[in-house]
Order: structure tokens, then C-alpha cells, then sequence
């Protein structure tokens, strides 16, 4: 006799979320992307499967992390693997997208001036066919001075900015509404502080199918499960139907793994930690796809090993 | 078609009249007739400031909102919403008399005596006329068994003990009063146990026969951890004849209690914070005597009320404990001291009460206001909150009481702001801003140039601020907002209240950044501590009968106002009651009564305390208040509604000037 298994039915759902724009829609991008659309919480796929399809609910895509300029600070590991690409972002960007990346993510620099930016970020664009995130360098004043002739010269491009925070979000809200662009609303690690962002970008009058939440979260053993815990909590309120948490939720996995300890030193550990390259990939891949599972819809990752895994470990999570 | 508008002022005797179209507002009308009719809030109805009376002739209001039923059946109309349609005579009346008469203003309740006060009944402190039969050649009685004699015979006390001082000074004053003196004593031991063979104690022996209807004074002091309240009180009538209040001295030293425990516990730091308390609450006793012509040696009573911590350190007994987990005070009900004792400056042998507490972050303060508001013996349940340094919540009715405490810092005291002040001569007590042009209309204490802003003028700032735009729902100053008076600041945003050309020092009032944070945080604290206790014990908010508000404010408080930030749960405005300052209030009342300060004995042992920290709800609950007026809006109807409605507006105006 057949058992009619009970589906869970939730009142709110993520929103449905589009990240570039082709030509036919005034944009240039050979691909566009769409996250989010989530009905139930992740992977439960005998409620409402995830597909691989362009149908919602859409699987979570992966972006690689790039920067203007070639980082001195990032592990000799990332300098190996990406080589002479690093000091010349267009040719980064499209060693990137060979290397499997759904989407980029440039990240400017102190050092660029607003035309140095605008030049790197169309120089990326002309690189690839990519949908585009551009963060500024993390400086309130820096960012908005960066971002705002970013944004006017890609108008349509339908770019993510950010990373917008509630003391510096207005300017870079502001100069996303009036071109087309998406924002990214970073909150430390915390519900409340999540949707409060959510609701003073909302208040301006952004559309809410251009917010991308990033709650913030911490590599493996550095405070992830915090992250992962925060990630579920806001996914249980959307699915709840607190409008005000139904974004699709971005995560940095990429910057937080490749700041711990044992990713970055390979000399003077214990020889129980094993091969240097083979773990500092494992923390990334393993951090990447704890948050995948807690349910986010864009990880931003640095090696491009990790981004051939994490892709194995979705398409694994939606076929088993 | 032109209308006749006769327009009566409450202190001139001639109407004005002016001709106006149909259509015309009472404001305009008023304009044309050259009577200023002020609008605080830019005419939008939003502050109920124009109401006027409609005595005759037709208008049509196109809002009441702010007036009552009642309002509008007596003719009252809000010049800014209300037109003519004929000819109309209006009565134009005072300022003060519609701020008394709007619904969203709360007067401070006033201090009276409490009703049936019997100095002879109620008082454990007499004045006695002795009249001594004087010593000779064949009476050799010595001076103390003659006074004690005197005691037996005249007033039927057995058992009068004193200190080695009084018997110091005892023999010049019983000659200086040619063998007549009048003494003052302590009679608590007969009174509680009803029988007349207790100890009695001598607190004053003056020479000749005093006055008995004149004054003998006693004080109730609240020590706050940022203010110091004192309220000298003649024991005779019972009547509070000064209040004064100052800054505690020890805020020099730390805002917070713990910051005190961690300094009175380095090396000579209790000490000195004892003298700090000490030198406040001696020159506030000074001052207050000074206003009645009295002497601070002629109080022969005191009261204290205030938190633990304050009475650990007064009473310089080391409060680490109270900071360290389990946290245990060293006494939560001091035995009754002597002033000498104690330090104060009054009578040395006065009896000094300290009040009793419950626990570490529920003392004296609170027991104190839950007698002086009266929760405990409430048919219903009730919610009190003391709005001060620490926002101490109480819940219940006469047959159970909950409390909880949390760190709300001294933001509504007016210290840790910029510009704050306490509720005196000076300070800028409510504010409202003109939300097209962002100018500010502000009321002071006293009348007088501005000094600074107290805290019910800081619940009003950042209400208005917020409803007008200038601040987002984060409390960021909107630097994109057209007007002078929002800049950048030394730390980051602030907005202007009053120029230096306005204030008293000369100096630029302002609302900044960090301000609006602490505001933010005091709000937050306080309203997180309710609802947690609130959930805790299974009561929903909005089945709470009364909330009854305590804490150092001016004498109003809009209600809207604190409602709109986030401070008080969205309800009915006629469900609060402001109290002022229920610690001192409580300390006055056991002063007076014997029986009042059994009560509050009993309150202390009937309250349970319910340790915040104990789990995450707490942290959870603040976060989600540290925003205008909360995270969920929801909470807020009455708050969602005004946002809606001024979203509305400037949609309707941005269309116009397309």
C-alpha cells in the first residue's frame, strides 16, 4: 500500500533573486543568475526539491573571490595556484570562471582611485560573461567614493554592490536604486541585526528583489556553528513569513577559512596536521558546505579545488 | 463666499475679527487676523499644540487626531486640520491649558501626605516636654536618673537609654533650660510590640519647652546610582517641605554599578566612594535645610532607599560579591544605625533606616517603589518600571510579584549625554519638530534660555527625529536631510536643537551620534527587561491592567512620545500612570508610618527575583528592541500607522511637484 508521505507547507518563501543582466535586458552579461526561491528549509527535497534547472527552488551557486590588485597578505597557496593571473584582474576573472565559478566577485582596494575602479571593474566585465559582485574596500568613505562612479558607469549591469552596514549603507543603496543594482547587507552574526539592515535598505525604497543578506559567519572552528545557527534561524523566520528575512543569503566561507592558522602557516605545526595544501583546501571546503547546508544561496570561495568540491558536495545534496 | 471669524484670546477682551473664503484653516484665518496660533509640528496635526474652541458657527475637521470625544464636544478643533464653512467664533486658549488637556501628556503625580497621617499614631520619633524638679542640698539625684525619672513619671517610659554624648552635653542643657527640656525619642521598640517596657531611645535633649506644632524634621533620601534624591520632611504634619536632587558624586568614578564594585574594591576606592555619596547627600541635606531655615543637626530621622550596590558602598561595606557570581550581597536589611554611624551630617543620634532589598540588582529602591505605587496591594496585575540607571521591572498584584533587573546606564537621568541635564531650571523637557522644515519647538523647565535637555525632552528628541526622518530606524542622523541643523558632528551625525544664540552658555545644543546609542541602549535594556519577565511568567503585555512608570523624568511625559521610541509597550495611553520618583516617594512613606515600613518588609520577602542572565532570551530580546521603535513593528501599531501615514504624505507631495 502506498504511503502518502505529509509535505511541510511554510507561509513565507525566499525570494526569488536575478544577479546580472544580458544584453536584451540592458545589460552585457552572457549569463545571468538566479538564487533563492526556497519554500522549505534546505535540502528537504521530499517538501520541495531543489532543482538544477532555472526552476526555483534554485541551487545555491558559487562565486570567486578576486581583487584589483594582487593581495600580498593572502597564502602562498591561493599565489601558487592562481599565478601571474592575480596581478591582472580581467585575466584573473577569467581563469576564475574556466576554474567553475558561477559569478565573480571583485573586491577593490585602498589604493584604487574612483577611475582606477571603474576601469578594473569594466576591464572584469569585457573578461568574462559572468554576473558581477563588486565590493568596495571595506572603508565607509573609501567604499562610497569607489562605488557610487562604479555603479553609474555599469548602469543596467545589475551588479551586487556592497558591502552595505548599518552605519555606511545609505550612499551605496542610494547609487544601487538609481542604476540598477543589487545591494549585499552584511550583519554581524546576528538575527536581529540582519533584518534591521534588511529593513533601514527596505525604507529607502529598494525593491526587495534586489537584496542579498550576508549574516556574516566564521570558518571551521573559528565560530561557525554561530554562523550556521544564525543562517537557520533567519531561514526558519522568512520561511515563517517575516518578510524582512526572505533574501537569499550570501556568505563568505573563501575569506574566513583562509584566515585561520591552518590555512595560512604551513611550517612549525604539529606533523599530525597533515599535508599543508590538502587541509587549508579541506577547511575551505569544509566550512563552504556546512553553510550550504545551513542554507546559503551564494559562498564565496578562493581555491579553485574548493569550487570543484562544493559543486560536487550541491549536486550531491540535491540528487541524493 | 467670505465668512466672519471672531476670534477670542484668553487674556486680551476684544475679539479679533477676520474675512475669510469657505475652506479657509482656523490656522490661516488666525494668521490674517495676526494672532499667532503656534504649530510645533509644521501644521500636520501631529502634536494636538493648536487645539482650539469652536464656540460658535460651522467648521469641518478633517482630523481630531489628539483630541477626544469629549475635546470635540466641547468645541475643541485643531486650527491646522479644521476650515471654515461659515461664520465662525473661536476661543483661542492659553498654551498651558491645552497641554494639560492633551491626552498624550502625563503630569507627574504630586506629593501629598498620605491620608489619615497621625504624627502621634504613625511616628516612631516624639517630641516630649519634661519638666524636672531641680536638684538641691537634700536631692542629690544625679542628672541622668533625674531625666530618667522625669521619663517614668511624666510620660510613663521605663527603659530610656542614650549615647555617651548626649550625656556629655546633658547636664549644661537641663540647666540652661532651668530643669524644663524638651526631648527627642525614639519609640519604634514600644510601638512595634505594643508593649511600654522596650528600650526607648534619647535622640535629643534640648533646654527650655519647644514649640510642639513646631517642625521636627526628618529625611527620605533616594541614592540612585546617578542621582541622589533628599526630601526634607516635617514629622509633625507629615508635609515634604523642600526636594532637592543632585548628580551622586561617585558617577566621577564609574556610570555604572559595576564599574563602582570594581573601584571601591582597588585600595582605598570604597573609602572614597563613601565619602563621595556621603559629601552629596550632606550638601543636598544642607541645601534643603537651608530653604526652610532649618539646621541639618536639628533631623533627628532618616530613610534611605536606593540599589544594593548604593547602600553597600554607603554604609562601606565591600560589594564584590554583589558582582561575582552567585552574586550575593553582604546584607539585603541593614539594622537600624545611628547618623554618627553612618556619616550623614544630621543629628548624630538620629536613627538611620536603610530599606530592605531582595537581592543584588533589586534593592531598596524597588521594594520602596512597590510600596509607594501600591503594586502590591493591586487587584490587578501590574507592571511597574523604574526607569533609571538600572531598569528595574516589578510584575504582579497583591498576590504575587516578579522582578528583574537589567543595565540600562543613565541616558534618561540626563548624564552620559552630551547635552543632558537633570529635570531642573533650564533643561528643554519636550521637543517637537517641524517635519518639512526640521525646526524644532521646545519647552524648558523654568522658562528660561535652554542649559540642556532632560530626559523626557531626550524621549521627545529622539521620538521626533525619528518620526520627521532625521534619524533612521537605526538611529543614524540622516546627513542627507535639508536642513543646517543636521551635520556631521565630532562623532559623526548630530542634530541642532538649539542654536548658541538661543541656548544659555552660548553654546550649540545637540543631539549627536552617541547620544541617540545610549539612548538607544537605555530604551532597549528597559524594554527587553519587561517583556522577558513578562513571557517569563506566561502574562501577556496587553493583559496587563496598568503600568504604572517611575524614574527621574520632568513633570510631564508624553506617552506617544516614549511609546513611539520603543520605551513603553504600544497601549492604550489611558493604562499609564507616571509616578516620578517611586524610591524616594517609598522612603518618605515608611519615614512617616511605622506600619508602612513593616509593609515593606514583607514586600521584600514576597518578591521573587528572576535572574535575566540566567539565559539568552534576554540578549535576544534587547537586540531586536535596539532599533526605532523594534525590530518587529508589529509590537508598534499605533507607531506603524503614523510611518504609514507620513509615507503617505510625501508620496502625495512628491506627486504634487511633479
Amino acid at each position: 500500500m502506498p504511503i502518502e508521505i505529509p509535505k511541510d507547507k511554510w507561509p513565507g518563501s525566499i525570494k526569488s533573486i536575478t544577479i546580472g543582466a544580458t544584453s536584451a535586458e540592458g545589460g552585457t552579461r552572457a549569463k545571468i543568475i538566479t538564487i533563492g526561491g526556497g519554500t522549505t528549509m534546505p535540502y528537504l527535497q521530499f517538501d520541495a526539491p531543489v532543482l538544477s534547472g532555472d526552476e526555483a527552488p534554485n541551487k545555491p551557486v558559487i562565486a570567486i573571490e578576486i581583487k584589483s590588485h594582487k593581495p600580498e597578505d593572502w597564502s602562498p597557496l591561493l599565489a601558487e595556484v592562481w599565478g601571474e593571473a592575480m596581478s591582472d584582474p580581467a585575466e584573473w576573472a577569467k581563469k576564475a570562471e574556466e576554474a567553475g565559478a558561477d559569478l565573480i566577485v571583485l573586491a577593490l582596494t585602498v589604493d584604487d582611485s574612483a577611475e582606477d575602479a571603474v576601469r578594473v571593474v569594466k576591464s572584469v566585465l569585457s573578461a568574462t560573461g559572468l554576473p558581477l559582485i563588486v565590493w568596495g574596500p571595506g572603508q565607509a568613505e573609501k567604499d562610497n567614493e569607489l562605488l557610487v562612479p562604479v555603479s553609474e558607469a555599469t548602469k543596467g549591469e545589475k551588479l551586487v554592490l556592497g558591502i552595505c552596514e548599518d552605519k555606511n549603507y545609505r550612499t551605496i543603496v542610494a547609487t544601487a536604486m538609481a542604476n540598477g543594482h543589487l545591494v549585499q547587507a552584511r550583519a554581524p552574526m546576528d538575527v536581529n541585526l540582519s533584518k534591521q539592515l534588511n529593513i533601514l535598505i527596505s525604507d529607502m525604497g529598494m525593491p526587495k528583489d534586489r537584496i542579498l543578506m550576508d549574516p556574516t559567519t566564521g570558518a571551521l572552528g573559528y565560530g561557525i556553528e554561530y554562523g550556521y545557527s544564525v543562517m537557520e534561524r533567519l531561514r526558519l523566520a522568512a520561511l515563517q513569513g517575516d518578510a524582512m528575512t526572505q533574501f537569499p543569503m550570501i556568505v563568505t566561507p573563501g575569506f574566513e577559512a583562509w584566515k585561520t592558522k591552518e590555512s595560512k602557516v604551513g611550517e612549525g605545526v604539529p606533523e599530525a596536521w597533515g599535508d599543508w595544501t590538502a587541509r587549508a583546501i579541506n577547511w575551505e571546503t569544509i566550512t563552504a558546505t556546512a553553510l550550504v547546508e545551513s542554507g546559503a544561496d551564494i559562498v564565496v570561495l578562493r581555491h579553485p579545488e574548493s569550487v570543484k568540491r562544493v559543486k560536487g558536495a550541491i549536486e550531491e545534496l540535491i540528487t541524493a | 463666499m467670505q465668512h466672519t471669524i471672531s476670534f477670542t484670546q484668553h487674556d486680551k477682551p476684544t475679539p479679533i475679527v477676520a474675512q475669510v473664503p469657505t475652506n479657509t484653516l482656523l490656522a490661516d484665518a488666525a494668521h490674517i487676523a495676526g494672532i499667532d496660533i503656534g504649530q510645533p509640528c509644521g501644521g500636520q496635526g501631529r502634536c494636538g499644540r493648536c487645539a482650539v474652541q469652536v464656540t460658535g458657527g460651522t467648521v469641518r475637521r478633517r482630523s481630531t487626531l489628539r483630541l477626544s470625544p469629549a475635546d470635540v464636544e466641547q468645541g475643541y478643533a485643531l486650527a491646522c486640520q479644521t476650515v471654515v464653512e461659515g461664520d465662525v467664533s473661536i476661543f483661542v486658549p492659553p498654551q498651558e491649558k491645552i497641554e494639560r488637556r492633551l491626552t498624550t501628556d502625563r503630569v507627574v503625580a504630586e506629593v501629598t501626605v498620605p491620608e489619615g497621617y497621625e504624627y502621634l499614631q504613625d511616628q516612631t520619633v516624639r517630641r516630649i516636654h519634661l519638666e524636672l524638679t531641680p536638684p538641691s542640698m537634700d536631692d542629690q539625684t544625679d542628672d541622668w536618673s533625674r531625666l530618667q525619672i522625669a521619663f517614668r513619671q511624666q510620660q510613663n517610659m521605663e527603659r530610656v537609654t542614650c549615647s555617651v554624648d548626649l550625656l556629655r552635653k546633658m547636664g549644661q542643657v537641663l540647666r540652661d533650660g532651668d530643669w524644663n527640656v524638651t526631648a527627642v525619642v525614639d519609640v519604634s521598640n514600644v510601638i512595634q510590640s505594643g508593649e511600654s517596657n522596650h528600650t526607648i531611645q534619647l535622640i535629643d535633649l534640648q533646654p527650655g519647652l519647644v514649640d510642639e506644632y513646631s517642625p521636627l524634621w526628618g529625611i527620605a533620601i533616594d541614592i540612585g546610582t546617578t542621582t541622589v534624591s533628599l526630601w526634607l520632611v516635617d514629622l509633625v504634619t507629615g508635609r515634604v517641605r523642600a526636594q532637592v536632587a543632585e548628580y551622586n558624586g561617585q558617577i566621577a568614578r564609574g556610570e555604572d554599578v559595576i564599574s563602582r564594585i570594581i573601584y571601591a574594591s582597588k585600595n582605598g576606592g570604597g573609602q572614597e566612594l563613601r565619602q563621595r555619596v556621603l559629601d552629596t547627600i550632606n550638601s543636598l541635606l544642607e541645601t534643603a535645610c537651608k530653604r526652610v531655615n532649618a539646621k541639618a543637626g536639628d533631623v533627628v530621622k532618616a530613610t534611605i532607599a536606593g540599589n544594593s550596590t548604593m547602600m553597600h558602598l554607603l554604609l562601606g561595606i565591600p560589594a564584590e560579591n554583589i558582582r561575582l557570581s552567585p552574586f550575593i550581597t553582604a546584607v539585603n536589611h541593614p539594622p537600624i544605625l545611628t547618623a554618627r554611624a553612618v556619616g550623614l551630617n544630621t543629628n548624630p543620634e538620629a536613627s538611620v533606616d536603610c530599606l530592605p532589598g531582595v537581592a543584588s540588582y533589586v534593592g531598596a529602591d524597588i521594594t520602596a517603589g512597590v510600596l509607594s505605587s501600591g503594586v502590591d496591594v493591586a487587584d490587578d496585575v501590574t507592571l511597574f518600571l523604574d526607569v533609571g540607571t538600572n531598569g528595574e521591572t516589578v510584575l504582579g498584584n497583591r498576590d504575587w510579584l516578579v522582578t528583574c533587573a537589567c543595565s540600562a546606564g543613565p541616558a534618561f537621568e540626563g548624564a552620559g549625554v552630551v547635552n543632558g541635564m537633570r529635570a531642573t531650571q533650564g533643561a528643554i523637557e519636550e521637543v517637537w519638530i517641524n517635519s518639512d522644515t526640521f525646526e524644532p519647538t521646545y519647552r524648558v523647565i523654568g522658562g528660561g534660555k535652554p542649559k540642556g535637555i532632560c530626559g523626557s525632552g531626550l524621549i521627545a528628541l529622539l521620538s521626533e527625529a525619528f518620526i520627521t526622518g532625521i534619524l533612521d530606524k537605526a538611529g543614524n542622523v540622516n546627513l542627507m536631510a535639508n536642513s543646517s541643523r543636521v551635520r556631521e558632528g565630532a562623532h559623526g551625525g548630530e542634530y541642532v536643537v538649539a542654536w548658541g544664540t538661543e541656548s544659555e552658555s552660548g553654546e550649540d545644543i545637540v543631539l549627536s551620534r552617541v547620544d541617540v546609542d545610549n539612548l538607544l541602549r537605555a530604551k532597549a535594556a528597559i524594554y527587553a527587561g519587561f517583556t522577558v519577565l513578562a513571557e517569563t511568567v506566561g502574562i501577556l503585555l496587553e493583559s496587563v491592567s496598568k503600568v504604572l512608570v517611575g524614574g527621574s523624568f520632568g513633570k510631564y511625559i508624553n506617552v506617544e512620545k516614549a511609546v513611539q521610541i520603543g520605551l513603553l509597550p504600544d497601549m492604550d495611553w489611558s493604562r499609564f500612570e507616571f509616578l516620578g520618583n517611586t524610591s524616594v516617594k517609598g522612603a518618605y512613606y515608611t519615614l512617616l508610618d511605622w506600619r508602612k515600613r513593616e509593609r515593606i518588609t514583607e514586600i521584600a520577602k514576597r518578591m521573587t527575583y528572576i535572574e535575566l542572565s540566567a539565559d539568552n532570551s534576554f540578549y535576544e530580546a534587547f537586540t531586536s528592541a535596539l532599533f526605532l521603535p523594534h525590530t518587529d513593528l508589529s509590537k508598534f501599531p499605533s507607531v506603524a500607522e503614523v510611518l504609514e501615514n507620513k509615507q503617505a504624505d510625501t508620496e502625495k507631495s512628491t506627486h504634487v511637484d511633479k
